[in-house]
């Protein structure tokens, strides 16, 4: 397979970016592509060439497996990239890349299927001896089916999206009274999400630690493990903050995780980047999740400990290279964190807050890693997830990481929407979360106790507030400024556009 | 220049000199002496006899949102002398009803109630998706649905009413 050196990128927001980065850097040219309302987005500018692919929907744009490839095609690119979410786990679409003489940055089709499936990995899981959480094996094919088989597994349940991810399709019944409208629910998120309603059942397993395992695989057979992350600070299956290593782990549960994840891998015929995710009880026994055959969002806090750019090997083993270094290679230093920063108002019912950046100011400084997709001046579009950027740091220990990110955090502002900063602050300062007590239902706990202000800053609100009402009254009583000059590259085409001159 | 700013239910009369860059501020009585730097992007810089803030300032909805320090205020100013022809008269007060509205742009995917059907606090109303999230939206309090404005698969806007309880 011929080394890459054009690949299309069929994604937006910060993952885009974060792949073109990875592309630039092995001297690779990289195609944009993006919904009418996507223009200005911050890929399309970081991109070699960007095309519009048609109008706001994903349905109408991003998912469109026809004019991605017709794209990748007109454009002369001999891969796509994925990133995650939309088309990243769809094996139709890697099938009809291969059809097209297109690379698929990501497994086989056949890989997908073994496990994108969660019903499909669960019974892999169990042929290679992993253990995965009691439920169904099968989708459910009726509400009554699903009344039964819960009373057989017993309540607390969770029901599940076959082919979900990231939350969505997903939901806790507590109650047979629940269960109704939970399955409702979930089936049209899934729908809507993967173009699949089928779903399945779990047994809850109370105060799990979610942890999972990086694996990377050559087209040559050799499946390696990167260590884990742990992502149990999440909000309704949202992780929130993920870090790497876990404090839950030692370096015997390690291998055994490792071992596990790799076993998986190999059955399945993976090859490139993947996530076996776990759910760890409180006496360590661990539970096969589900595989995510993609790059993951929090990929990031993996490779500052590992010091192994986990797009630079997808790219390096989707252009057929064997993977440069072995198991024995691989050593975790330090402690990496990521905090999510969503556009969602945390002290509103944590809605979506969709809107204009009119002012931003990311964190810097030593160890300090932006993984973003904004900027000032964006207006952030209701039709996609809310993750506005990924905030990674990095310390030798997990205090002085935490100590780090804190900081980080008290420097990032962003005005004009409502972000999660101010509540990744509080997680920061928790007790529980400082001494590594940590589950998934930890936000649980923690939520319902945020509060907006506890009123330390109170008469410095009110001036900031009333100056700004000065401010207003006094440019609104100055004549108004000659209009701006017509900036040029607003009038280029919308199709077709190319970025002019060179970067280094 | 004086204001009435309202937080957290507590109105302070606020009055503001301008001085060359400077403002004195003075707050229910109590004078601050303030060097602000207010720049056009809503992050401004206020030095307090000598210790450095960072607010960031922004308005939605006719109410300041003010971040500093970690925290988060909501704060609704308005010039003292529409605040007094506002309050003034006092408009009745104690509206029973209760207006769902918007909160955000996207599209109702599900109605859980009709005309007629009685609600308590935190009974699901209305799921609209918004940014590939499905939200609940639940009633305030207790009474009766009075009108539904709208059916699953409607596009909804900031501020549209959606139902209304008496």
């Amino acid at each position: 397979m011929p080394r890459l050196t054009k690949v299309l990128v069929a994604n937006r927001g910060e993952i885009a970016v974060r792949v073109m980065r990875a592309c630039r850097e092995l001297g690779i040219a990289t195609v944009a592509v993006f919904s009418e309302v996507d223009r200005e987005a911050l890929h399309v500018q970081e991109a070699d060439e960007a095309y519009c692919i048609g109008p706001a929907p994903a349905a109408e744009s991003y998912l469109r497996i026809d004019t991605l490839i017709g794209v990748a095609r007109q454009a002369g690119a001999q891969a796509i990239h994925p990133g995650y979410g939309f088309l990243a786990e769809n094996a139709g679409f890697v099938e009809t890349c291969a059809a097209a003489g297109l690379v698929f940055v990501g497994p086989p089709a056949s890989a997908i299927r073994a496990v994108g499936s969660k019903t499909a990995a669960r019974r892999l899981a169990r042929e290679v001896d992993v253990a995965a959480v009691p439920g169904t094996i099968d989708p459910l094919k009726s509400d009554d089916e699903a009344r039964r088989v819960a009373r057989e597994i017993g309540y607390p349940v969770m029901v599940k999206a076959a082919l979900g991810g990231g939350g969505k399709g997903m939901r806790l019944v507590r109650a047979e009274a629940e269960l109704e409208s939970a399955l409702r629910m979930a089936r049209g998120e899934a729908s809507a999400a993967f173009g699949d309603a089928s779903i399945y059942l779990e047994r809850v397993i109370e105060q799990p630690r979610h942890i999972e395992v990086q694996i990377l695989a050559d087209a040559a057979g050799h499946v390696i493990h990167l260590g884990e992350r742990e992502c149990s600070i999440q909000r309704r299956h949202q992780k929130l903050v993920e870090e790497s290593p876990s404090s839950f782990v030692d370096a015997a549960m390690r291998e055994r995780l490792g071992a596990a994840a790799c076993r998986l891998a190999r059955a399945a015929g993976y090859v490139n980047a993947g996530t076996v995710e776990f759910l760890v009880d409180a006496d360590r026994n661990f539970y096969f999740l589900e595989m995510n055959t993609r790059l993951q969002v929090e990929h990031p806090v993996t490779e500052l400990v590992t010091g192994i750019d986990l797009v630079h090997q997808q790219l390096r083993i989707a252009g057929g290279e064997p993977l440069a270094f072995a198991q024995a290679d691989v050593r975790q230093r330090g402690w990496a964190i990521e905090a999510r920063i969503n556009a969602e108002d945390p002290f509103g019912g944590w809605l979506p807050s969709p809107g204009t950046i009119t002012g931003l100011r990311p964190a810097a400084g030593p160890w300090v890693r932006d993984d973003s997709g904004v900027y000032e001046g964006y207006t952030v579009p209701r039709f996609y997830d809310t993750l506005l950027a990924k905030l990674i740091v990095w310390g030798a220990d997990r205090a002085s990481a935490i100590e780090r990110m804190a900081r980080a955090l008290a420097e990032y502002r962003i005005v004009g929407v409502r972000t999660t900063i101010p509540v990744l602050e509080r997680i920061m300062a928790d007790a529980e979360f400082r001494a590594g007590h940590l589950s998934t239902a930890f936000m649980d706990r923690m939520a319902p106790t945020l509060q907006a202000a506890e009123g330390r800053h109170e008469s410095i609100a009110i001036v900031a507030a009333v100056l700004a009402e000065v401010d207003r009254l006094t440019r609104a009583a100055l004549p108004p400024a000659a209009p701006a000059e017509a900036p040029e590259w607003r009038l280029g085409a919308t199709a077709g556009w190319q970025r002019a001159g060179w970067r280094r | 220049m004086k204001f009435v700013a309202t937080l957290g239910g507590q109105s302070h009369v606020v009055e503001v000199a301008p001085d060359h860059g400077r403002y004195r501020v003075t707050i229910d009585e109590r004078v601050w002496e303030i060097d602000a730097r207010l720049r056009g992007d809503g992050i401004y810089s206020l030095l307090i006899d000598g210790r450095s803030y960072v607010a960031d300032v922004s308005v939605q909805d006719g109410v300041t949102l003010v971040d500093v320090g970690g925290e988060s205020y909501a704060v609704q100013v308005e010039e003292q002398a529409r605040h007094i022809i506002r309050t003034r008269g006092g408009a009745g007060g104690g509206h029973a009803a209760q207006t769902l509205t918007a909160p955000l742009p996207g599209k109702i995917t599900h109605v859980a109630v009709a005309v007629g059907d009685a609600v308590k606090a935190g009974d699901p109303l209305v799921v609209i998706e918004a940014m590939k999230m499905e939200n609940e939206l639940r009633a305030k309090g207790a009474g009766t649905v009075a009108e539904v404005r709208v059916a699953a698969g409607a596009t909804v806007n900031p501020g549209d009413v959606l139902v209304v309880i008496e």
